[in-house]
């Protein structure tokens, strides 16, 4: 007892040192590595749970040593000693199970993590007895507006294709390109294709244009944004068609067309012919009248010509 | 029907729905037609590499186009007649898209879709909104308000049918499509058969002293009252009715519409915009847009039927006056209305507002000047209209940029609305009143306005001949 008490003390001299707050009350013989050693940056992140569960969205740009808190006010029950772990991913972290302690009518749990590259990332969830859980999902900024139906261009034609990081999201370090070829990704060289490919980045946007479009040319397209812990994704369908596609329906349109037109005037041609027959005097004499006023002050028969 | 006076009766019926449905799909085309182009502009933009504004320009264009093309058009129609017209008209709007779709630039653009697409639109609307002055006289206002109703109908069909056709094929293969559908616009010009050519003789109409030339002088003079054509001087006159500029009642629609149209399309532009300022979603904005054309579709018809009655006919100048005002004080108390259902309120009253002021718009100028001079007199007015048109719009925006907030742009147009509808109030007052004394007083016919010749054959039911003129 004397020996745990003393490593406490040991512990807490060091917390004091390097500024950072850690509690833990492993039972084990060997304490976890309270101190990196590393000359990251520390980040802390803490999360009060009321009810059963809670997600919290962590964005992170840079390599850090993230302190991630959770405090739980409890259940009915109260009892004075649960066990807490972590998980990451699902998977339950080494050593990291612990007796929690009914403190000020809370539970809390507190683990630092190393996230230094995308492996780093994920989901990390403090879990509380078998009931409560808040998960912290830690991820590099994610590339919001995602255009979700494809692209659509011509073969022979050219396309530009747009990824941009929404202006309250940090500022990516630079853009790249990939090209989903099967399963993977291959990433787009504007060096090794100067003719077909463009690629011009501004802060937040970026384009890629493909010329002289070929349907081998469909397919997805990823925008990687850079950040120095991950790159992440965005991804646009393009589709490449031929110009035969849209004249089809033209083409039936044109028709359909050509044949109200065709039935519209021919039915008029009918009815004259029946007017002409039938009131022959008298509708030459409507005409010669009404010559004069439609459509027009001039009275000259000579603009009458009423051609259809 | 009553008798009329012409040689022939304006058919007031038969072959004119026929023909009231060919002007719904041009008229609906016309205005429908550069709105619903708007959903291809993000995506040029950025094939093209160009601003935004520079982008709006082509809506602009269009626009610009299809209100200058109206002298033309109306000398086209004097000429040639509505048929053949309506029908140059849709084979160009249509190779103006066909063009356009194979397009490397955006200058390219401007001058197929904006400049041919927007000529072909004028050599749409003319003509349709004339050809139905020369099929109704007693039905003419539901007619009108009918054909009007083709706007809101054809934008409602093209709205999501270019969003269908943007995600299937892109812009470069919907322009080509949308070329073919505007081809239908031909088919609606085979629907405008001249009026003279099929008219049975109704016997009524046909008293044995009225053959001749003095039948022609009378028919013409007795007519929906404008000048005869043995008193039209000038040739310029062949082309376009310019004496127009003299006739008042011309004058008074003219002025007044200039000031109106600086503040009518605003608000329809600005609808989605001042709603998201509010603080409401995307779709719930694009929602009022919504109920705003839905209300304004039927709207239009029904303001034709009521033009139509005999309590609002012979004084259907106070009837426009009314929806021209009415437009003016639902702008005003706007800012009043509190979130989103005072919105939905807005658009409600503002949807019927508008409608009733797009049907009788040019059912009133028909009323002023009659169906014979009106080709001439619309497309004076469109020209002189389209200044107000495209600076409307732009001059709101700058308004919303200063201040800050839309307020100001609300209280901007519903004084740009309210104050012509007070001066048509006023100023067809006094005409109403020179036009009943100069009846009283059998003046020469050539200060005569239609209404008044509507109001004698209403009360003359039974009296086939005609002695106005003495």
């Amino acid at each position: 007892m004397a020996a745990s008490w003393k490593r406490l003390l040991f512990h807490i001299l060091l917390l004091l040192v390097s500024c950072r707050h850690i509690n833990t009350k492993t039972p084990g013989p060997t304490p976890p590595p309270l101190v990196p050693i590393s000359s990251l940056p520390t980040d802390e992140r803490s999360v009060s749970l009321k009810g059963e569960s809670h997600t919290e969205n962590v964005e992170l740009l840079n390599p850090v040593n993230l302190a991630l808190q959770c405090t739980w006010t409890g259940n009915q029950n109260k009892l004075p000693n649960i066990t807490g772990f972590w998980r990451k991913d699902g998977d339950e972290v080494e050593n990291s199970r612990v007796t929690v302690q009914l403190e000020g009518d809370e539970y809390e749990l507190k683990r630092v993590f190393s996230i230094v590259s995308e492996e780093s990332l994920g989901s990390y969830s403090c879990v509380f007895g078998s009931e409560a859980k808040i998960e912290f999902v830690l991820a590099a900024p994610q590339i919001g507006e995602v255009r979700d139906k494809p692209i659509v261009s011509y073969v022979g034609d050219s396309v530009v294709i747009a990824c941009k990081m929404e202006e309250t999201k940090p500022k990516p370090g630079s853009w790249n390109w990939y090209k989903a070829n099967g399963t993977d990704k291959e990433q787009i060289f504007v060096v090794a294709e100067p003719l077909r490919y463009e690629i011009k980045n501004e802060e937040r946007k970026t384009k890629l244009v493909v010329h002289n479009l070929t349907e081998a040319d469909g397919g997805l397209y990823y925008c990687g944004a850079v950040y120095a812990i991950s790159t992440t994704m965005g991804h646009v369908e393009l589709k490449v068609i031929s110009f035969q596609e849209p004249l089809k329906p033209f083409i039936a349109i044109v028709i359909e067309v050509i044949v109200l037109v065709a039935a519209i005037l021919l039915y008029e041609k009918s009815q004259s012919k029946k007017n002409y027959t039938e009131g022959n005097g008298a509708t030459d004499q409507m005409n010669t009248m009404t010559q004069g006023e439609n459509n027009g002050p001039e009275g000259s028969s000579s603009t009458r010509q009423r051609k259809i | 029907m009553a008798a009329t006076k012409r040689g022939h009766a304006p058919p007031d019926g038969g072959w004119g729905w026929a023909v009231v449905f060919g002007a719904f799909i041009s008229i609906g085309f016309s205005y429908a037609f550069p709105k619903s182009l708007t959903i291809y502009f993000k995506e040029i933009q950025e094939y093209f590499t160009v601003s935004y504004s520079e982008i709006a320009w082509l809506s602009s264009v269009m626009l610009a186009s299809m209100y200058a093309g109206g002298p033309v058009s109306s000398i086209l129609v004097n000429r040639y007649g509505s048929r053949p017209v309506v029908m140059v008209g849709g084979l160009m709007v249509s190779a103006g898209m066909v063009l356009a779709s194979f397009g490397r630039t955006i200058m390219h653009l401007y001058l197929c879709v904006g400049v041919i697409g927007g000529l072909g639109l004028a050599l749409n609307l003319q003509p349709a909104l004339t050809i139905i002055g020369t099929y109704f006289q007693v039905k003419r206002p539901m007619a009108n308000g009918i054909a009007m109703a083709g706007s809101p109908v054809i934008l409602f069909t093209l709205a999501p049918l270019n969003q269908f056709l943007f995600d299937s094929f892109g812009w470069r293969g919907s322009f080509l499509i949308l070329g073919g559908i505007v081809l239908n616009c031909c088919v609606a010009g085979a629907l405008m058969r001249p009026v003279n050519n099929n008219t049975r003789p109704k016997p009524k109409t046909e008293p044995p002293e009225r053959n001749g030339a003095a039948a022609e002088e009378a028919a013409a003079a007795s007519d929906t009252g404008e000048q005869d054509e043995s008193e039209s001087q000038g040739c310029l006159h062949k082309f376009i009715d310019v004496s127009l500029f003299k006739h008042r009642g011309f004058l008074i629609y003219l002025i007044g519409n200039v000031v109106m149209f600086f503040g009518f399309f605003a608000p329809v532009v600005f609808m989605a915009a001042y709603a998201k300022h509010q603080g409401i979603d995307e779709y719930s904005a694009a929602f009022l847009l919504s109920i705003f054309a839905l209300v304004d579709m039927f709207m239009r018809p029904a303001t034709g039927f009521i033009g139509n009655s005999k309590w609002v006919r012979p004084r259907i100048q106070y009837f426009f006056s009314f929806a021209v005002s009415f437009n003016g004080v639902c702008h005003l108390l706007c800012p009043l209305l509190p979130g989103y259902v005072g919105l939905v309120v807005y658009a409600v009253i503002f949807g019927l507002a508008f409608g009733m002021v797009c049907a009788l718009l040019f059912e009133v100028l028909m009323d002023l000047v009659g169906a014979k001079r009106f080709s001439s007199a619309v497309g004076l007015v469109t020209i002189i209209e389209c200044g107000p048109v495209l600076l409307g719009p732009p001059l709101s925006g700058a308004l919303v940029d200063i201040f800050g907030e839309y307020k100001y742009m609300y209280y901007a147009c519903g004084v740009f609305m309210l104050v012509p509808g007070i001066f048509f109030f006023i100023m067809h007052y006094f005409n109403y009143k020179k036009l009943d004394e100069e009846k009283r007083q059998n003046v020469p016919v050539d200060m005569r306005t239609c209404e008044e010749a509507v109001q004698l054959k209403m009360s003359q039911d039974s009296n086939t001949a005609h002695d106005t003129d003495g």
